[in-house]
C-alpha cells in the first residue's frame, strides 16, 4: 500500500511538472517597452561578419538612444514564411523584420507602415522604382537598405570554347546564337521550371520585356495570356523544342553543381545570381550584361528593406531603430558588405571598380521587383504548371495561358 | 487434400492450465494507473488534439495571417468541391496510396519471412532492411531524384531492357509510380518488423501438424501462417495508409509537385495553401478532408482486413 501511494506521489508530481512546463509563461524576459527585437536573414554570407555588423549598428544606435535596447536575431532563409507567419499568428513576432516585396501583400495586414518614421529628405532619396517596390496603397511597407538586380549572366569560357565573341543584347539574339552552341555541346541558356524556383526570375523578366504584365491594372485580372505573354513563352518553348536548353530542368532544378550550369555547359543564365555560379565558374569567367531587351528593357530584381510589425511593443522606439539602420550611412556599409546594391540615389556608384557588379549596379534603374499583389503567388502557382505543359508539348502555348488565366479567375474574385 | 481452415485454428493450452478472467481492478488501482497515463493524456490533449480540434474549427473560418478572421460556414469546402487542383491533387493522392500500401505490405511480408528463420546473418540483413526507415526521406529524395534521372541509374537499366529510357520524375504517367517506389524502399522495413515480431510468436506446432497432415508449403502459408498474421497485417495496412495520405517531403524534394501536378498530393496542396498562401482557412478544409478520407478507409480496412480482431 505504502508502495502504492508513493507511486502515486511520483504521478501527481510528473503531472505538475508537466502542467507546469506545459502551461507556463513564455519567459521571454522581453517584457521591457523599450526593447525593439529585430528578424534578419543570412544578408551577409560570413556570420561572423554579419553579426558584427549588426552589434556595431546596434551599439551605434544604443549611444544615441541609451533608453532603448535592440535585440537582432540572424534566422536561416530556408522556411523564414513559415516561421514568421506562425509567430505572427502566435503573437511572438519580432517587432522588425527583413521582408523583400513578394512577401509585403501577404503580411500587409500585419505590417505598421514607416511613413511617419522617415523624413522627407529620405524618402525622396530612394529611387523612384524603390519606392514603388515597397509601396501598397501609398504607404512605405518597409525601409529599403538594399537592391538587387539579377540581369543576365556568361560564361566567358563556354564562348570562348565557342569562339563567339560577342554577348546576346535581347532574347531572340539567345535564339540567333543557339544552334552555334548546340553544335559544340553546349546550351545557349537554362530555363528552370521547377515549383521551387519563382516565375520572378524566371519566365515574367521575358513577359516584361515584351511589353506584358503578370495583373491587367486594376489588378482584378490576369494579364499573362495576352500577346506579349505568348511571344515571351513561344520563345521558351523553342528554346526547349530546339535542344538549346537542357528539359529536365523544366521539372526538377537540384543543386546547381549537378546542372549542366555547375558544369560550365550553359552560356547565359539570367535566373542565377552571381554568388551562386560564381564558386563554380570562377569570377573571372562571369560576365554580367544588361538586362535582356524587347519591347522594353527590363529584368528582375529586389529590394530588401526593414519592415515595423503591427504587433510592435514600441512603435516609436522600433521606427527610430528602423530609421537609423537604414540610414544612408549605414545602408552603404550594409550593402558593400552583402555585395548588394544602394537603394539611395546619395550613396551613389558602390562598384566602379568591379566588373560584375558594375554592370548590374547600373541596371537598378531598370530592374522590377515583380507585382505587389496579394494573389502574385498563389496565381505562380496555377501558372507555373501550366507554362510545364506547354514546354513539355502536352499544351499549346496558347491553350496553356489561357488555362492558366481561367484558373487564376477564382482567385481574384 | 487437408482442409485448414484458419477461423478453426486455435492456439494449444498448455496442459494443466486453465482459463483465468482477469480481475477487475479496484478504484484506488484504477486511479493510480490513471495518474501514470496523465501526463501522456495531458501532452496528447495539449499537443495533438486539442490543435486537431482547432485544425476542424478553422476549416470553417477565413483565417489568414493577421486578417479579421470571421466564421464562413461551408463555404471552404463548397470551394474544395469546386477546385480542380484539389481533385487532382486528390487522385494523385489515391493513386499513390492505391500503389504504395499494397506493394509495401507484399515487401514487408516477403522480408520478414525470408528473415523469420534463424540463419548466419539474419539479424544483420534485418537491420539492413530496417535502414532506410531510419534514413531521412529528404535525403533519400536526394539520392534517388539521381537515380531516377535522365541517365542515371534507374533510367539506364530500363534502357538496357529495352524499355523507355527517359527521366520517370520527368513522365506525367510515370512519375507516381518511381515515387511509389521510393515509398516502399522507404516504409516496408517497417512492416517487416511488426510481421516478423508476430511471425516470431505463430506457433512452430501449428505447422509442424499440418506438415504432418501433409500440407503444401503454400498451403501451411495461406491456412496457417496468414491467419495468424492478420492482426499485424490490418496494424501495418492502416499505418501504411495513413502514411501514404500524408505523402509530402519526398515528393517537394524529388519533383516539387510536377510534371504538370502530376505528383501534387492532398498534403502538397495543404501546404502550398497554409505556408506559401497564407490561406489558413482553406487549408484547414483540406486537412479536414483528408481526416475524412483517412477515417473512412481506415474503417473500410477494419470491416474487411480486421473484422475479427
Amino acid at each position: 500500500m505504502r508502495v502504492r501511494k508513493s507511486l502515486s506521489a511520483v504521478a501527481v508530481a510528473l503531472v505538475a511538472a508537466l502542467a507546469a512546463t506545459g502551461c507556463g509563461g513564455s519567459g521571454s524576459g522581453d517584457s521591457d517597452k523599450n526593447t525593439v527585437t529585430m528578424w534578419i536573414y543570412p544578408v551577409i554570407v560570413d556570420e561572423v561578419k554579419h553579426r558584427a555588423h549588426w552589434d556595431e549598428t546596434v551599439k551605434a544606435f544604443q549611444s544615441a538612444n541609451p533608453d532603448i535596447v535592440v535585440k537582432t536575431e540572424i534566422f536561416p532563409w530556408a522556411n523564414r514564411d513559415q516561421a514568421l507567419a506562425t509567430a505572427i499568428a502566435g503573437n511572438k513576432g519580432p517587432d522588425v523584420v527583413y521582408l523583400i516585396p513578394d512577401q509585403l501583400p501577404k503580411y500587409a495586414r500585419n505590417i505598421e507602415p514607416v511613413d511617419e518614421y522617415l523624413d522627407d529628405a529620405t524618402k525622396s532619396d530612394y529611387h523612384e522604382n524603390v519606392m514603388t517596390s515597397v509601396s501598397i496603397d501609398g504607404k512605405m511597407m518597409g525601409a529599403p537598405i538594399l537592391t538587387s538586380a539579377a540581369t543576365p549572366i556568361c560564361n566567358k569560357k563556354v564562348f570562348a570554347a565557342v569562339g563567339e565573341t560577342t554577348y546576346p543584347a535581347n532574347w531572340n539574339d539567345l535564339l540567333t546564337m543557339a544552334p552555334k552552341f548546340k553544335a559544340k555541346g553546349y546550351d545557349i541558356a537554362a530555363y528552370p521550371g521547377d515549383a521551387k524556383q519563382t516565375l520572378n526570375q524566371t519566365f515574367y523578366p521575358l513577359l516584361w520585356s515584351a511589353g506584358g504584365d503578370v495583373f491587367s491594372p486594376d489588378g482584378k485580372s490576369v494579364a499573362f495570356n495576352s500577346d506579349a505573354g505568348k511571344k515571351a513563352l513561344t520563345l521558351v518553348k523553342q528554346l526547349v523544342d530546339g535542344g538549346y536548353v537542357d528539359k529536365s530542368l523544366i521539372t526538377n532544378l537540384p543543386s546547381i553543381e549537378q546542372t549542366r550550369i555547375g558544369q560550365n555547359k550553359v552560356a547565359c543564365v539570367w535566373h542565377a545570381p552571381v554568388a551562386e555560379v560564381e564558386p563554380l565558374w570562377g569570377k573571372e569567367n562571369i560576365q554580367a550584361v544588361p538586362h535582356f531587351t524587347d519591347v522594353k528593357q527590363v529584368g528582375y530584381g529586389t529590394v530588401g528593406s526593414l519592415s515595423m510589425l503591427k504587433g510592435a511593443k514600441n512603435k516609436e522606439a522600433a521606427g527610430k531603430w528602423i530609421a537609423f539602420a537604414t540610414n544612408a550611412e549605414n545602408t552603404k556599409k550594409y550593402d558593400l558588405a552583402s555585395n548588394f546594391f544602394s537603394p539611395r540615389k546619395s550613396t551613389g556608384t558602390l562598384y566602379a571598380g568591379d566588373p560584375v557588379l558594375n554592370v548590374q549596379e547600373q541596371q537598378v534603374v531598370t530592374s522590377t521587383v515583380g507585382p505587389l499583389h496579394e494573389k502574385a503567388r498563389d496565381v505562380q502557382g496555377v501558372l507555373f504548371p501550366e507554362i510545364q505543359a506547354a514546354l513539355l508539348g502536352k499544351k499549346s502555348v496558347e491553350q496553356a495561358l489561357d488555362d492558366a488565366a481561367k484558373a487564376s479567375a477564382p482567385l481574384l474574385d | 487434400m487437408v482442409a485448414l481452415p484458419g477461423s478453426q485454428i486455435r492456439r494449444p493450452r498448455r496442459p494443466g492450465t486453465e482459463v483465468r478472467r482477469p480481475r477487475r481492478p479496484s478504484a484506488r488501482e484504477a486511479g493510480t494507473a490513471l495518474l501514470f497515463v496523465l501526463p501522456f493524456l495531458l501532452l496528447f490533449a495539449i499537443f495533438r488534439f486539442g490543435p486537431a480540434i482547432a485544425g476542424v474549427i478553422l476549416g470553417f473560418t477565413d483565417y489568414t495571417i493577421g486578417g479579421e478572421t470571421s466564421w464562413t460556414g461551408l463555404e471552404n469546402f463548397r470551394r474544395l468541391v469546386d477546385d480542380p487542383t484539389f481533385w487532382s491533387a486528390l487522385r494523385v493522392t489515391v493513386i499513390f496510396t492505391a500503389l504504395s500500401v499494397p506493394l509495401s505490405m507484399l515487401a514487408s511480408l516477403g522480408m520478414a519471412l525470408l528473415t523469420r528463420r534463424a540463419f548466419r546473418g539474419a539479424k544483420l540483413f534485418r537491420s539492413i532492411f530496417f535502414l532506410p526507415v531510419v534514413t531521412s526521406l529528404i535525403l533519400a529524395g536526394v539520392v534517388f531524384t539521381w537515380v531516377f534521372a535522365d541517365g542515371g541509374p534507374w533510367s539506364r537499366a530500363m534502357g538496357a531492357l529495352g524499355l523507355p529510357a527517359g527521366s520517370w520524375l520527368a513522365d506525367s504517367a510515370l512519375v507516381v509510380p518511381a515515387l511509389v517506389l521510393v515509398s516502399v524502399w522507404s516504409r516496408f522495413g517497417y512492416g517487416m518488423l511488426i510481421l516478423l515480431a508476430r511471425l516470431q510468436d505463430v506457433p512452430a506446432e501449428l505447422e509442424e501438424a499440418a506438415l504432418t497432415d501433409g500440407a503444401s508449403a503454400w498451403q501451411r502459408f495461406r491456412f496457417v501462417t496468414l491467419p495468424q498474421l492478420r492482426p499485424a497485417l490490418f496494424f501495418v495496412a492502416i499505418i501504411e495508409t495513413t502514411v501514404s495520405f500524408q505523402v509530402f517531403d519526398m515528393i517537394y524534394v524529388m519533383t516539387g509537385g510536377g510534371p504538370v501536378r502530376s505528383s501534387y498530393s492532398l498534403v502538397y496542396l495543404l501546404y502550398d495553401q497554409g505556408f506559401k498562401y497564407f490561406d489558413l482557412g482553406y487549408a484547414s478544409a483540406v486537412g479536414v478532408a483528408l481526416f475524412v478520407m483517412t477515417i473512412v478507409v481506415a474503417l473500410i480496412q477494419r470491416l474487411t482486413l480486421g473484422r475479427e480482431e
